[in-house]
């Protein structure tokens, strides 16, 4: 059987790929055919009716098996009656009839029974205006009906299904999708059908309710207003809102998002984020985001951002104006000569990071810059062999591999974690090396559990096991994990900084990088959906990297002819009084533990939109925009370059990033500062050799997209926005223009520092600068926990809930004690507190 | 963990009966339900926990069939059914009548925990209606006077403690 | 011509005899015709509750986009409607409404009515701009100020009936 069918819709003939469905087919042509309960990113159930269409079949005669001929020579077509469309595959010479008298009256008929028990509360529904029971009521119902008003349901209008989600049951047609969505989808089946026929009802018994990061997205799929988000219950009419493009701010898989914004009466005619939506992006996040971007927007808006530039006198920081603050940074950074440093962190936008680079190396003629919580290396290694341009996680299945090691995706770029899952569920084959149990391990046949410590030896045996052929090996699981990799077509390999340090995450991504390179002429470093992909902590890691924030590297990974303090040395520095003047662009290392204090900073200037804690300490505080209020670039761990857009008015008199280095920049002799964000992009691109031919128009370039998502299609694909400004672009890596050598991997040394090891562990909701603002998670947010096996509990006398003082990154945390056998033997799991690196010892204090 | 408690053995035979734990979850439903006196949420958390479910899922089984309680019921469960066959020959008024009787609403339990009064659909026995299901047991051809004399020999039985064992442990002796 | 002359003097002299047609606006005011639409009026039930729910339909169908809502959730410790929700901010731009009362037809509970009240004239734009405050009517007669304390479960549909619905 060819690969292809051909079939007639309403007299349109085309081709589609064999397993089509016929909604989807006929969605193809554009000639839809209204759905309630099928979505495109599901399975289909034939729940609704609603597509009911007539399909014939060709009739075929019983003996020969030919297609039998009408007296004109057309094939003759038999027809059945009415079918689903979501549930029929295409097949050849299929006919389909959408508007016969039969269909219009069966589509009549199925709006008029789901209207029998559908409130008709509209004008109050946060759904109307966008909801596509409405809009096809409008297009198909009948616009009357046989049901007496007073005889319609009387349900629950305000079911909690957790803190986060609301249910209506009135409103609820019973499609399922929220349903499937939860298992099929994200595998969190925390919310079902209870009761049957007009009883049916949607029920959670978790604990918090509807507990999954991704409950957000079953409001874009509810095809009615029956499930809603309890932060924009009521807040807005849809028809009042202006979408404005936008990027996750946590995620390094660079979720696309939108905001919806409304000038408000009660802000004082300010712009207000109502709420935020997914953005349709299939090679980045499809048409998901989970619950941490979709309630982040909290933090634009908090009374205690930062309005005017702050300058200590007499002790005390007082608001000054900008001029005053600009020069007087500027001039105390020149006359500390080269006792600088600029310490950025990983949430600005590429322009932020060019022009704070630009401004110490050219400007104050200092390699004294580096991100301010280093994490994760490798960026150099991804420079050369990072996923190639093209790809698209969507693309792996089956006879594909995936390597993730030292990452627990679900917990830090659920995004990442979703599309590995669902290229598992697909056919590919997992390998997954960590030294405690992830979630992603449920769907993966090559889990290898290293002991603390060994993650280097461990992935140096798979790769030394990689290169020997298959058969003249022994069957360890490395081996077989190694075969398993060897004899995929394409590889893509993530790794992480789970209780390593940054020294072994640089030999991780070497090591990783030797394995995509094994095949040397057919290496998979360098093809279409092969490659490195680092699980970067932040949203801008990777634009970090390219931008040159690395005391050894210019940007575009130029190496620096003298390499600078890196942040650790920075920090240390600040103490001894070796470091005259610090520069801290989005940077919190005070709070998070990483600089004890101001030390013998002579002077300490802060770039922020909070009062941090180390803000509080500086000489000089200067406010900066969000990434709400401004535009600019960020750069996904995947190394798509994509752009972001104003949707609010600026808070106080805050500036972009970019543009009060660029005026500090002129006060030390640099040119004038450029006057948009795509003037500073422009050269940047000039720059980072990677970024040739990239400016604002190119990273706007929209094609289309399949499924179709926004439009006016609501009910097909959901109420995630279509995708009008920009998919971004991927920058290549070396690997894809040329051979690239294989890496020298350093000797990192692993020893253990204790009996029991402590591993920091990520989890979603983890307190941060930006989430803290948003009330509705904090119920929500991952509290301090000790996780430990009960028999090393018992050697440390630890006793489950036990409240204990943990010391984390120099500080004490009181934590609870959890006992749990997932927990391999000598490690105590942290999972609520501060980004620590490594392996360190279990200080149980006081 | 009143279940663990009460039937550990009960559990082991269930669960070697089955190739995979999750089939085992409806006769462990019954068995819950036993030891709990309904499918109450304890009931459902535990069975989730034993068979390593998403207790949700428990929940939505319960739901779905009839004969898992969510709310404590009498030691009597009369289901009348008043689908449409059923409702042509009266069964409406039937209802409202027992519900009279008993002086308890639909779903309702009377004070004693003698009765409880359901309306379930269709049981297969159009041709006899109005019709009741008392404890699994099939009551046919029903008028008020019928009905009456059902009532006062239920509860001479639970005077006499001659009476049957309760629905719950009926079903679940069924069930096994 | 004379003729002419004569008929229309008479006219003249006939109409001298007559009531005048003009008022003495402002210190006589003619009543309004039946159909007149003058300055909105949001109107309450007559236990006091505001029949506005904050929908903003009448935002949504004004012509000349001098509406403004923003909508709030009632409780029944404090109910302003009998709805789930109602306008915590409504604003008609004075200046800008045609008064052609689409916000009338759109509207769900009958709050919005195009009365009779025309003495709209204004010495700078800002008070062109009526709130809530100004175009809400007043409590009657038997009725309660909002917001309203209620007993939970007086009012459960998230849309009141209308009365009289024309």
């Amino acid at each position: 059987m060819s690969d292809q069918v051909n079939l007639t819709i309403d007299g349109v003939e085309l081709s589609v790929p064999n397993g089509t469905l016929v909604v989807d087919a006929a969605k193809m042509i554009e000639n839809p055919i209204p759905v309630f309960c099928y979505h495109p990113k599901m399975a289909p159930v034939g729940m609704c009716r609603m597509c009911l269409v007539e399909i014939g079949l060709p009739v075929r005669d019983r003996n020969s098996g030919e297609p039998v001929l009408n007296d004109d020579g057309t094939p003759q077509v038999s027809f059945r009656g009415l079918q689903t469309a979501c549930t029929v595959q295409v097949s050849e010479g299929m006919v389909v009839r959408t508007t016969t008298e039969v269909v219009t009256k069966a589509r009549e008929d199925v709006i008029e029974f789901l209207l029998t028990s559908h409130p008709l509360d509209c004008p109050i529904c946060d759904k109307g205006g966008e909801c596509p029971l409405q809009n096809l009521t409008m297009e198909h119902g009948k616009g009357t009906s046989r049901m007496d008003y007073s005889l319609k349901m009387k349900l629950d209008k305000h079911v909690p299904l957790g803190e986060l989600i609301y249910l209506d049951r009135e409103r609820c047609i019973q499609c399922g999708r929220c349903v499937r969505f939860q298992e099929e989808i994200v595998d969190d089946p925390v919310i079902r059908f209870h009761n049957r026929g007009r009883s049916l009802e949607i029920v959670t018994m978790s604990d918090p309710g509807f507990d999954s990061y991704w409950s957000g997205n079953t409001t874009d799929i509810c095809p009615v207003g029956a499930l809603t988000t309890a932060d924009f219950r009521f807040g807005a009419r849809p028809w009042e809102l202006t979408p404005v493009a936008t990027l996750s701010p946590h995620c390094p898989s660079g979720a696309n998002m939108t905001f919806s914004t409304r000038r408000e009466a009660k802000s004082g005619g300010r712009s207000v984020i109502k709420r935020i939506m997914p953005r349709q992006n299939e090679p980045v996040n499809e048409i998901w985001i989970s619950d941490r971007d979709r309630f982040v927007h909290h933090f634009a808006d908090a009374p205690d951002r930062l309005k005017k530039p702050l300058m200590r006198k007499n002790g005390q920081l007082v608001e000054v104006e900008w001029g005053e603050a600009l020069d007087a940074v500027a001039g105390k950074l020149q006359q500390s000569g080269t006792a600088v440093a600029g310490l950025s962190g990983d949430r600005v936008s590429n322009e932020d990071m060019f022009l704070f680079q630009k401004l110490f190396r050219q400007g104050l003629k200092s390699h004294n810059i580096d991100l301010a919580n280093r994490r994760l290396a490798g960026g150099d290694v991804v420079a050369k062999v990072g996923i190639s341009q093209g790809s698209n996680l969507l693309n792996l299945g089956q006879g594909d591999a995936i390597v993730v090691i030292a990452s627990d995706l679900h917990e830090e770029v659920p995004v990442w974690w979703l599309r590995v899952k669902q290229a598992a569920q697909r056919g590919a084959e997992l390998v997954i090396l960590n030294l405690r149990p992830t979630r992603l391990d449920e769907c993966s046949r090559n889990v290898i559990h290293y002991q603390p410590g060994q993650a280097i030896a461990t992935l140096r045996q798979l790769v030394n096991d990689a290169k020997v052929a298959a058969a003249d090996a022994d069957n360890s699981p490395i081996k077989a994990a190694a075969d398993v990799i060897m004899q995929a077509n394409n590889v893509v390999a993530f790794y992480g900084a789970e209780g390593l340090t940054y020294a072994e995450t640089d030999a991780v991504a070497r090591l990783l990088a030797n394995l995509l390179l094994i095949k040397n002429e057919e290496a998979y470093a360098g093809r279409p959906n092969n490659g490195l992909i680092p699980v970067w902590p932040h949203n801008n890691t990777q634009g970090a990297w390219d931008m040159g924030i690395h005391p050894a590297l210019e940007p575009g990974y130029k190496p620096a002819a003298k390499p600078g303090m890196r942040a650790n040395e920075v920090y240390a520095a600040a103490q001894t009084g070796a470091l005259k003047a610090l520069f801290l662009l989005a940077a919190d290392p005070i709070g998070d533990g990483l600089m004890a204090g101001r030390g013998q900073l002579d002077f300490l200037v802060v770039q922020e939109l909070f009062l941090t804690e180390t803000a509080a300490q500086a000489d000089v505080v200067l406010p900066a925009q969000s990434w709400a209020e401004r535009e600019g670039t960020f750069t996904s761990g995947e190394r798509r370059v994509q752009r972001y857009y104003p949707a609010i008015q600026p808070v106080g008199e805050a500036r972009p990033d970019w543009q009060i280095l660029a005026q500090i920049g002129e006060r030390v002799g640099l040119e004038k500062p450029a006057f948009a964000a795509s003037l500073v992009f422009r050269d940047l691109a000039k720059a980072v050799p990677q970024y040739k031919g990239m400016d604002y128009r190119a990273l706007a370039r929209v094609e289309k997209q399949w499924p179709d998502v926004g439009g006016d299609d609501l009910y097909y694909g959901g109420n995630a926005y279509e995708n009008r400004v920009g998919l971004g672009m991927q920058w290549p890596a070396a690997a894809e223009s040329g051979a690239v050598d294989h890496f020298e991997v350093a000797d990192v040394d692993s020893e253990l520092p204790g009996k029991v090891v402590v591993v920091r562990t990520a989890a979603l909701f983890t307190p941060g600068t930006l989430i803290n603002h948003t009330e509705l998670l904090q119920a929500r947010m991952a509290q301090p926990t000790l996780i430990i096996q009960a028999a090393d509990a018992a050697k440390l006398q630890l006793a489950q809930g036990e409240k204990v003082m943990v010391e984390v990154a120099g500080r004490g945390v009181e934590t609870a004690v959890r006992l749990s056998e997932d927990t391999p033997e000598g490690v105590a799991l942290l999972r609520g507190v501060p980004y620590q690196a490594g392996l360190t010892e279990l200080k149980v204090m006081g | 963990m009143l279940l663990q408690e009460k039937y550990p053995e009960e559990i082991k035979g269930i669960l070697a009966r089955f190739p995979h734990k999750k089939s085992a979850v409806l006769p462990l439903m019954h068995l819950a339900q036993e030891a709990y006196g309904f499918t109450s949420r304890e009931a459902m958390q535990e069975v989730a926990q034993i068979l390593d479910l998403d207790p949700t899922h428990v929940l939505s089984l319960a739901g779905f069939y009839t004969l898992y309680y969510e709310e404590p019921v009498g030691k009597f469960v009369l289901e009348v059914c008043n689908d449409l066959a059923c409702a042509l020959r009266g069964a409406d008024e039937f209802v409202q009548m027992a519900s009279r009787k008993l002086d308890i609403p639909v779903d309702g339990t009377t004070n004693d925990g003698l009765f409880t009064l359901k309306t379930v659909m269709c049981l297969a026995a159009c041709d006899r209606a109005p019709m009741l299901q008392c404890n699994l047991k099939f009551e046919e051809h029903l008028d008020e006077a019928k009905f009456d004399a059902l009532i006062s020999r239920l509860r001479a039985e639970a005077a006499a403690e001659k009476a049957e064992p309760s629905i719950v442990e009926q079903i679940s002796a069924f069930a096994k | 011509m004379i003729g002419e002359l004569i008929k229309g003097m008479a006219t003249t002299l006939k109409h001298m005899f007559r009531d005048p047609v003009t008022i003495q606006y402002p210190d006589i005011k003619r009543p309004p015709r039946t159909r007149f639409k003058g300055r909105h009026e949001l109107k309450r039930y007559d236990n006091g509750l505001e029949r506005c729910i904050g929908c903003s339909l009448c935002a949504a169908a004004c012509p000349a986009d001098a509406i403004f809502v923003e909508a709030s959730e009632n409780t029944d410790e404090q109910r302003f409607s009998p709805g789930e929700r109602y306008a915590s901010t409504y604003e008609i731009n004075m200046l800008r409404c045609i008064f052609c009362g689409y916000c009338e037809d759109a509207c769900p509970t009958q709050a919005i009515v195009l009365e009779n009240k025309y003495e709209l004239s204004f010495y700078d734009r800002a008070s062109a701009i009526y709130t809530k405050e100004m175009l809400i009517v007043d409590v009657p007669v038997n009725g309660n100020p909002t917001p309203q304390a209620v007993e939970p479960g007086t009012f459960d549909k998230p849309i009141p009936d209308m009365e009289d619905p024309r």
